[in-house]
């Protein structure tokens, strides 16, 4: 960290309203400079909005086909259906609004799921080290290693099986998370095993604090910054992921999800191509906007790795 | 330690490796679903107790399943992978049939995405915070941030279907007559276009991002001020004395990418649909068809496994400062 910055940035501070500044702060205002992290943020608020507030902003319900009535469907987009409608005359633009809850809670939930288990695996083999860290790492290592996008769609087939009405998302999400830890649980390990040896780190040892307590209470307050920016990025992952996956067929036909709208388009995207193009942009804007949010979120919190 | 018995040790440990992967594989793949029960769904014969009785027999699926496994694992130690329950055609003979259509297509895509990816983010690194800089660094974040079926359908939408340049499925012509001038090689170029330019779209931004990164934090270290004091030209301070440590991250991350590559091939082979392993994959899934899908899922370990030993044993030629301990 630039430390000259900083300190320029607190007297400043100091002098305006001689209140002492956070290291939040300090993120928080190197990040309002970053116009694309804004722009990011921006984004996932409106795909946000569109999750939380879908059913009132959609123009049509989620199973309305009016359209299949009037023998419009596969219609070019118009005034009526602003994405055109599909093959069984749904309107596409009200679809994909539907589409964006599914999309955000198998991306975050996985993320952070993932995230419990890195934090978890990675700290216990990066604080005590020698055995158990050798066996923590092997076992990550069977995660590192297998194919893991090959594993997911056995998972969600085993899924489809035992399950009968269809298995929701919270399947999704506990597959995506197991199947996605070990990279995570890598880097804080490294950083654990760094940390532990600071003077903090002893300090607190000396007054008699617990090893549960010099971890969660000590050292994983100094991870918060590295945790925040792999979550994002891995919201990005589990996004994709999970379109994926829907795409080709595993996961639950009653929800809809962008990557099934394109599978279903594909039959006839020659013709209709709005089908499957649209929910297609849904998807890399959403992603796009964690991207550069990650990619914001690591210059705010971290300046050592700006590029 | 020398490098031999380091070469010996990491062999030896894939092996647990590989019994880990194979055994959560067999086990998951046996709680998918019951595939006779598939295969004999709308039978009407009255007796289909028995016929399904019998099928288990013949096909092994009676046993426990720990000893199925141990089965599994003795042919597969003679090279035998079984026999697919559909096809009735060797799992062998049917994986040789696909696997080269899966690995030409990751090759080719891989080596056009370095060729362009490796050159550009050096640039990138030269010339930082300038216009084209941030062109490209914009476009490399959008690049990775599109999945690949969703870039194969459009580039099909665009060259394809309007354009009408380039086939939209398969690897080869189903008529001779279809052939560009006659030539098998061109007509398996032809086909190769679309699926190889999405994938290596896709993966080349991740090595901009890769090859730039690593640039910039060597360009500012000291050694290149000294090849700089000492009269270099630019062209051997890049290539000579900052590439060659630049290759070593890039290493690391292809030996990755190979791994995701392969094991997404599933969804770029459904979109082009390409004669490959991953498309072979999906239907054997859906399919139930145990003895394919445990083929495939192994070979596809046992590559990146090699890979990854690869990438390990690179890693000490290129940097001598490396020690095997």
């Amino acid at each position: 960290m630039s430390k000259d910055h900083t300190k320029k940035e607190m007297t400043k501070k100091a002098v305006k309203t001689s209140k002492p500044i956070s290291q939040w702060g300090i993120a928080w205002k190197r990040f309002k400079k970053n116009k694309a992290a804004l722009a990011g943020l921006f984004i996932e608020g409106i795909i946000l909005f569109m999750a939380i507030f879908g059913p009132f902003i959609a123009p049509y319900p989620p199973n309305d086909i009016s359209a299949f009535m009037e023998g419009r469907t596969r219609e070019a987009p118009s005034w009526d259906h602003l994405m055109g409608t599909d093959y069984t005359g749904h309107d596409v633009f009200s679809q994909i609004i539907y589409g964006a809850a599914p999309a955000l809670q198998v991306g975050v939930g996985a993320a952070v799921f993932s995230m419990v288990i890195a934090v978890l695996v990675g700290s216990i083999a990066g604080y005590y080290g020698g055995k158990i860290d050798t066996i923590l790492m092997r076992f990550s290592e069977v995660f590192l290693v297998m194919p893991a996008f090959l594993f997911l769609i056995v998972l969600l087939k085993v899924a489809m099986t035992i399950t009968v009405a269809g298995f929701g998302l919270g399947l999704t999400i506990l597959v995506l998370g197991i199947l996605g830890w070990a990279g995570d649980s890598r880097a804080i390990r490294a950083e654990f095993l760094k940390l532990k040896e600071y003077e903090f780190v002893t300090a607190a040892k000396c007054l008699g604090a617990s090893n549960r307590r010099i971890i969660f209470k000590h050292i994983l307050p100094n991870v918060l910054h590295l945790i925040i920016v792999l979550i994002t990025s891995s919201i990005a992952i589990n996004v994709i992921l999970e379109a994926g996956l829907s795409f080709l067929g595993f996961s639950d036909p009653n929800i809809i999800t962008w990557g099934r709208m394109i599978a279903y388009s594909l039959e006839a995207i020659r013709g209709a191509w709005w089908q499957g193009v649209f929910p297609g942009l849904a998807i890399v804007v959403t992603v796009l906007g964690f991207n550069i949010l990650g990619d914001g979120l690591r210059d705010a919190l971290d300046p050592r790795l700006r590029e | 330690m020398g490098y031999k018995r380091y070469i010996v040790k990491r062999l030896i440990y894939i092996i647990p490796l590989f019994l880990g992967i194979s055994i959560l594989n067999f086990s998951l793949m046996h709680s998918a679903g019951d595939p006779i029960r598939l295969m004999t769904l709308g039978n009407p014969s009255p007796n289909i107790g028995e016929v399904r009785e019998n099928l288990r027999i013949y096909y092994g699926l009676d046993q426990p399943i720990y000893v199925q496994y141990g089965i599994w694992l003795w042919r597969f130690l003679q090279l035998d992978l079984g026999t697919s329950f559909y096809s009735g055609r060797t799992v062998n003979t049917i994986i040789g049939m696909y696997a080269w259509e899966t690995i030409k297509l990751q090759m080719v895509a891989l080596i056009l995405a370095l060729a362009i990816g490796i050159p550009i983010g050096i640039y990138s690194a030269r010339k930082q915070y300038s216009k084209l800089d941030i062109t490209i660094t914009s476009s490399a974040i959008m690049g990775i941030s599109i999945p690949i079926f969703y870039m194969g359908i459009i580039f099909i939408l665009i060259f394809s279907f309007y354009l009408g340049w380039f086939p939209s499925f398969g690897a080869h012509s189903l008529q001779e007559l279809r052939y560009p001038f006659g030539s098998y090689f061109l007509d398996e170029l032809w086909h190769l276009v679309l699926p190889t330019v999405a994938i290596a779209w896709v993966s080349m931004a991740l090595y901009i991002r890769l090859v730039r990164s690593s640039m910039l934090e060597i360009l500012r270290q000291d050694y290149i001020l000294a090849a700089r004091a000492s009269g270099l030209s630019e062209r051997t301070i890049i290539f000579k004395h900052a590439l060659r440590n630049a290759t070593i991250p890039l290493i690391t991350y292809i030996g990755i990418s190979i791994g995701l590559l392969l094991s997404g091939a599933p969804m770029t082979e459904t979109v082009f649909t390409w004669p490959g392993l991953g498309y072979l994959y999906v239907n054997s899934v859906t399919q139930l068809d145990f003895p394919v899908i445990m083929g495939i899922n192994m070979i596809i370990t046992l590559i990146i496994l090699g890979v990854n030993l690869i990438t390990d044993l690179l890693y000490g030629i290129i940097d001598p400062r490396i020690r095997y301990e």
